[in-house]
């Protein structure tokens, strides 16, 4: 059963980033499964507007005023209008948010649920429970998902986390993690044409003169654990004459990287890249052997599976949800410290150079572990549990069975939008902020209300699907659907359509 | 029923994120923690039981597990959980002495509360006031010495021991005690006759800053040491005195100095706020002694030395803004001096009484307190000796009732702590520390 689902996020390109691709691929794989995706994001310099990408994937550039970090200025009800103008338009029924610091998304969950839609909410990062800041997002995320009907993380402590922050029902959290494009990330033998994955005989050994680089690629920030890479790099050359680093990424730690290297003079053995592309990440991995996270927070670290797709053996901290992500002989895993982390970079040398680890199997077996389709499948079961196509049992293995009180709310078909049901959920968010969020929500209906005297449903254009090649059994719906436009309008607006399809991007 | 409502318990159980969960976020389980997560363990595992799956489910990504997305394991969803990791739970009398020394420091701002009142009705001579209180700084700092005197033998003492302690195993590893070897050029220096040599005046500076544990000094002593270029402020190395007498010296030097200046600027401060209405020097100078109680540095760091300086700041400014209302030059000079002597030397004296001895330290809160009240009541009251008594024993008795109360509601207020940790919180690099 194909859905009409809305992807909304602060977070989009042309801003390079891992919630970005993220979002884009998700939204095309699910375009290949038959849906109809559209993304709603706030307009970047010199992009407003409606954009197409490849395969029909619609991007709206909402105009709106960025304050920090591109994150549109938390307004609550200004994005109200032309939200519910898009998701009529469109035919929404699902809206999809991203990311906790995304204040669009945030409002446009709260709206969806005025409107009666379903929602859905991915999680991508950790926050702490300590510190004013995260005090602060932590009750803004409670009061979105007080209401939503099922939330994705992308690994298991962020799930962990999510439902500590937003006091969920950890039934109505599911984990899909991200995935990598394996063929974007091949390593060099791949290319060669020659298959290792059959090779018989024994894996290339490395013989003890031979040079060994390491690879780094990360923003250098304090929570990318810039500061144990400074600490660790000239440890690890002093105790390995044939080694090697090359270190990519640029941030405000850069500095303090450069003095470390002009202090124990290592120029020659370290090379900085300084910031690199996306689509160059692969070539600079490639040049290595072990690759290198010193973060000291990950939700899930996509740059790690992206380094064994590779084939580098790579050195982490056990942080976040990175002991998650890869199995144990793809990884050699080190504490937070930096004896620790030159410890196992020693470790991970030694086992390098005696030939225990197959490099050159890691990319087949990544391609197994992660893939876009394979999301794209498991977010496609969330949809279908809170759409009530998967019954509540099956969705929710029994939770609530026998007409049991169930805490989880996106049972399917049988939630109540009800305004009295909704304003008991966000009343339990806290002494005032309940009382607080209550408010915000009766506002929200108002206008809802309002919309729907003074700009009627009726007076709303629906826009036409993008032609695409349609699986055999979706047509008869399809036709359903053509029907009910008007075939002027859609013609004007398939050519002006046409104009903007030359500048149709294809960014990955 | 029960089945159906047990298994959604269970589904419950280990999100001690849902309100509704009492028993987790009870506050008592900030206590007993360890107790309670076993025993809401083995209950889940009794219920878990009812529905067993095929296979073990891991908190894995990288392979497809037999399980639904949002499939919860109850064994080991959020097994990594902390809360309140690093609590201590509070002592009643622990926080009673501790406390005492708040009591101390508002007694002394009551009490120079009272000497200008009393300055300011003419009761007693500002004369009078400023030479007892300089007569006792003056002790004070003969005693103050004395400890500091006291405390550098000590050190030396130590220092020597250790020395004895590298000679006899100098031979065996040198590399392995590199930080202690260091050190060894101290006890060298202060042994050396030349009394004024570069090392032994780093070893009085030293042990001036240090702690009185025993533990601090020798830390003290190695980390002046492995500064190299360190130098002693007001010791002249060439001098003929000896660095204790040289220190003597430059504190004799600066009072001086402090006290020609104010003789110098009383005039001018008389004057200082002539314009103003009275109600606003009450207002500003309350004021400015609250924020000098609200962040006066009541802790017992070894490092701080001198009490934090905008508390030190705010009070001075308060005197000088009631001297200013006082009649003559020479009220103002008294009253300024006695201020410097109450807030900016007397924290000092205190901090080392404290940390000197405990029973001192006792004495001299029951002084502060018995005159800060006496004084406050007869200030209040207007009358002699008769209120003065009634004051230090009404006084006495309510200032041990609000300390009892106090630590008594922080214990309460403890078991609401919580403070939750997990491994999505950024970790802390460990980094060692770097000489170079």
């Amino acid at each position: 059963m194909p859905y009409n689902i809305a992807m909304i996020s602060d977070f989009f390109y042309p801003q390079p980033g891992g919630v970005e691709s993220h979002i884009y691929q998700l939204s095309s794989k699910l375009i290949d499964r038959g849906h109809k995706v559209i993304i709603i994001t706030h307009a970047y310099a010199g992009r407003t507007g409606v954009r197409y990408l490849t395969n029909g994937l619609k991007v709206y550039h909402v105009p709106f005023f960025v304050i920090y970090r591109e994150t549109t200025f938390p307004t609550v009800f200004s994005f109200f209008p032309i939200f519910r103008n898009i998701v009529i338009r469109e035919q929404i029924e699902i809206v999809h948010g991203h990311g906790s610091l995304s204040s669009l998304c945030h409002e446009a969950i709260l709206h969806a649920r005025t409107m009666g839609l379903r929602t859905v909410f991915t999680d991508h990062s950790l926050f702490g429970f300590a510190d004013a800041a995260s005090i602060l997002t932590n009750k803004l995320l409670k009061f979105t998902l007080s209401d939503v009907d099922h939330c994705i993380c992308v690994s298991h402590t962020c799930k962990e986390n999510t439902v500590l922050r937003a006091s969920l029902d950890p039934l109505m959290v599911s984990v899909i993690p991200n995935a990598v494009v394996a063929e974007n990330f091949k390593p060099l033998s791949h290319t060669h044409g020659s298959h290792p994955r059959h090779a018989p005989g024994p894996p290339p050994r490395l013989g003890p003169h031979d040079k060994i680089t390491i690879v780094v690629i990360s923003r250098l920030f304090y929570n990318k654990g810039t500061d144990l890479l400074i600490a660790a790099v000239p440890r690890i050359l002093a105790l390995h004459s044939n080694v090697h680093f090359i270190i990519a990424g640029s941030g405000p730690k850069a500095i303090d990287l450069e003095q470390m290297l002009e202090r124990n003079v290592l120029q020659d053995r370290v090379s900085l890249l300084g910031s690199i592309r996306h689509e160059e990440v692969r070539d600079v991995m490639v040049r290595g052997h072990i690759y290198l996270n010193p973060s000291l927070t990950e939700a899930f670290g996509t740059v790690i599976v992206e380094a064994a797709s590779c084939g580098l053996y790579v050195v982490c901290t056990r942080v976040g949800g990175i002991p998650e992500v890869l199995p144990g002989h793809m990884t050699e895993f080190a504490k937070p410290e930096e004896d620790d982390i030159v410890e196992a970079t020693s470790r991970a040398i030694k086992t390098l150079m005696m030939g225990k680890v197959r490099t050159e199997l890691f990319h087949n077996q990544v391609k197994q572990m992660y893939s876009w389709t394979d999301v794209a499948q498991r977010t496609e079961r969330v949809y279908d549990g809170i759409s009530g196509a998967l019954s509540h049992d099956e969705f929710y293995q029994g939770a609530g069975a026998g007409g049991a009180w169930s805490a989880t709310r996106g049972r399917a078909g049988v939630q109540s939008f009800a305004l009295i049901e909704r304003l008991k959920r966000y009343y339990g968010c806290g002494i005032w902020a309940g009382k607080l969020f209550c408010l915000c929500v009766i506002v929200d209906y108002l206008l809802f209300v309002l919309l729907e005297i003074f700009a009627p449903r009726s007076r709303i254009d629906i826009a036409r699907n993008w032609p695409k090649k349609i699986p055999i059994q979706m047509q008869s719906r399809e036709k359903e659907g053509d029907g009910k436009e008007g075939g002027s309008i859609g013609r004007k607006r398939s050519a002006r359509r046409r104009e903007k399809r030359e500048e149709d991007e294809s960014e990955t | 029923m029960p089945s159906a409502l047990s298994t959604l318990t269970s589904a419950h159980d280990a999100a001690s994120s849902s309100i509704k969960d009492s028993d987790r976020l009870a506050p008592e389980d900030a206590y007993f923690k360890s107790v309670n997560a076993r025993k809401r363990r083995e209950k889940a595992r009794d219920r878990s039981a009812s529905r067993m799956r095929k296979g073990h489910y891991k908190k894995l990504l990288w392979f497809k597990q037999p399980f639904p997305d949002n499939y919860t394991d109850e064994e080991t969803f959020l097994d990594h959980l902390q809360r309140n990791p690093r609590l201590q739970p509070y002592e009643f009398w622990s926080l009673m002495g501790d406390a005492t020394v708040i009591v101390q420091h508002i007694a002394s701002v009551a009490i120079f509360c009272c000497s200008f009142a009393a300055i300011a009705k003419d009761r007693v001579s500002p004369v009078s006031v400023v030479s007892w209180a300089s007569l006792c700084t003056v002790l004070g700092w003969a005693l103050w010495d004395y400890w500091i005197g006291k405390e550098e033998a000590e050190a030396i003492k130590v220092a020597a021991a250790i020395e004895a302690e590298e000679i006899s195993s100098t031979s065996s590893n040198a590399s392995l005690k590199e930080p202690q070897g260091l050190g060894l050029t101290l006890p060298n220096g202060s042994t050396d006759q030349l009394g004024h040599s570069h090392s032994a005046s780093i070893t009085s500076v030293a042990s001036d800053t240090s702690n009185t544990s025993t533990g601090g000094h020798v830390s003290a002593i190695g980390s002046t040491a492995l500064g190299s270029d360190f130098h002693p402020p007001y010791v002249d190395p060439a001098s003929s005195l000896s660095p204790r007498n040289q220190q003597r010296l430059a504190t004799a030097k600066s009072a001086l100095l402090i006290y020609a200046a104010l003789l110098g600027l009383s005039p001018i401060l008389r004057s200082l706020t002539e314009s103003t209405a009275i109600d606003s020097i009450w207002a500003i100078s309350s004021f400015l002694l609250c924020m000098n109680v609200a962040f006066f540095d009541y802790g017992t760091g070894a490092g701080a030395h001198l009490p934090a300086s905008i508390s030190t700041n705010s009070a001075l400014m308060a005197s000088t803004v009631l001297a200013s209302r006082l009649p003559s030059t020479t009220h103002v000079f008294s009253l300024t001096l006695f201020s410097i002597e109450v807030f900016g030397l007397f924290p000092i004296f205190r901090r080392q009484l404290r940390a000197i001895s405990w029973r001192g330290h006792l004495a001299l809160t029951i002084v502060l307190v018995i005159n800060a009240c006496g004084g406050v009541f007869m200030t209040l009251t207007g009358g002699g000796r008769g209120s003065w008594i009634a004051g230090v024993i009404l006084g006495g008795i309510l200032i041990f009732l609000a300390m009892g109360i106090c630590s008594w509601w922080l214990i309460g207020l403890q078991k609401y702590k919580n403070e939750i940790h997990g491994p999505w919180d950024p970790a802390r690099p460990i980094i060692r520390p770097r000489w170079d």
